[in-house]
């Protein structure tokens, strides 16, 4: 992959997360204006509300998933970047992107731990 | 939630966005502020929606830098090695640190900082110093080039000191997990005072970088209090809207005038540290 088609794919994994994110953001909120159901679970978030939430698609439901799509964005794109260095045959850049992707990834398990 | 609300919500997100995206800073440690004060929030409301914000900053502005190829990724990637390596640090130091001294040299550094970039534009009239690239930076390939749109002319730039950089964003990141900021702040003078890279590719690659940081923090917030959901929403996606206009207006402005921007805003930033930490605001 070209210097050129990378930066292009990594845009465009950034500029994907951002659009369906911000859809899903504005859907949740007008949802919330349709319905008026501010109802939400209170607390630390169980496993099942994310897949099913409580109906599924409340609006509430909807912006978590809005949220948990843009702030996977970043994870994705150094996940991408390591794919990229290593068909690329890039082995130094590879290892970089690997070590923080790992890093990125225990982060978010200790923080959640 | 009424509409002024949002209406307020969203327009306080929005400059943050701009600034955010324009000078490389995440805009959370604008952000803030502004929710707590100007919209009565409480702190930690604010700072769960911030957070989210300045992934969205980060993520939003980069799509349009690298695809100007303004951001320069190697150096990015090579540095976000060390922010993200320094916020698992940062967040396992938590429970010894004191917020007050950190924040007190926290503010004092960026307060450095401002005056080192300062007085470096005085004394060349430039907003960055060109120098080839150190050895371990050649090694790796970390210079580049962009086209400036404001110059009408390509800028190719070398990475000097590249070890030091990468010694100061591991601080930066460190800072990142100890006070859940950004840390543009420090990632910017670092590449552009320290390692000579111009201001814009070195705005471009902040913000590239911060999301990284940003988004562990931003999962756990997200999980732990999910009711401000209704609050993020109108942040994050004015927050998006800014940093796109932000990032696009960054390209056409010369790096000398972002530069200036950058040392005021950087200067408030710090005495704000300055005064929070020794408890005045």
């Amino acid at each position: 992959m070209s210097v050129r088609r990378l930066e292009l794919f990594v845009s465009m994994v950034l500029r994907g997360g951002v659009l369906v994110s911000g859809a899903f953001m504005v859907a949740g909120l007008a949802l919330l204006w349709l319905t008026g159901d501010v109802s939400c679970p209170f607390g630390v978030l169980t496993l099942e509300w994310v897949i099913w939430g409580d109906p599924f698609l409340a609006p509430s439901h909807v912006l978590f998933l809005g949220f948990l799509i843009l702030v996977a964005t970043p994870v994705v794109r150094v996940a991408a970047s390591v794919v990229a260095y290593i068909s690329d045959g890039d082995w130094v850049f590879a290892a970089i992107t690997g070590a923080v992707l790992l890093v990125l990834v225990a982060g978010m398990v200790m923080g959640l731990g | 939630m009424t509409p002024l609300f949002v209406a307020e919500a969203l327009l306080i997100a929005l400059g943050s966005g701009f600034l955010g995206a324009l000078l490389g800073l995440g805009g959370g440690v604008i952000m803030v502020p502004l929710l707590v004060f100007a919209l009565g929030l409480p702190i930690h409301i604010a700072a769960g929606a911030s957070i989210v914000a300045v992934v969205a900053t980060s993520s939003a502005s980069a799509s349009v830098y690298v695809r100007d190829e303004i951001t320069n990724m190697r150096l990015g990637m090579f540095l976000e090695l060390a922010t993200t390596l320094g916020a698992v640090t940062g967040a396992g130091l938590m429970a010894g640190a004191s917020e007050a001294i950190l924040k007190t040299v926290f503010g004092a550094t960026l307060l450095y900082a401002s005056g080192v970039m300062w007085h470096q534009m005085r004394s060349t009239g430039r907003s960055w110093v060109p120098m080839p690239n150190d050895h371990f930076a050649e090694k790796l390939g970390l210079g580049g080039s962009y086209y400036d749109a404001a110059r009408g002319e390509t800028i190719s730039y070398g990475v000097s000191r590249s070890l030091p950089t990468f010694a100061i964003s591991y601080i930066a990141g460190v800072v990142s997990g100890l006070l859940g900021i950004g840390g543009g702040g420090i990632k910017v003078p670092a590449m552009n005072a320290v390692s000579s890279v111009p201001m814009k590719a070195a705005v471009a690659t902040s913000n590239f970088m911060i999301g990284v940081t940003a988004a562990a923090s931003a999962l756990v917030y997200i999980r732990n209090g999910f009711c401000d959901g209704f609050v993020t929403a109108p942040v994050v996606l004015g927050t998006l809207i800014g940093s796109l206009i932000g990032a696009r207006v960054a390209l056409r402005v010369r790096g000398v005038m972002l530069k200036r921007v950058f040392i005021v805003v950087l200067l408030a930033l710090g005495l704000r540290m300055i005064l929070s930490g020794v408890g005045l605001v």
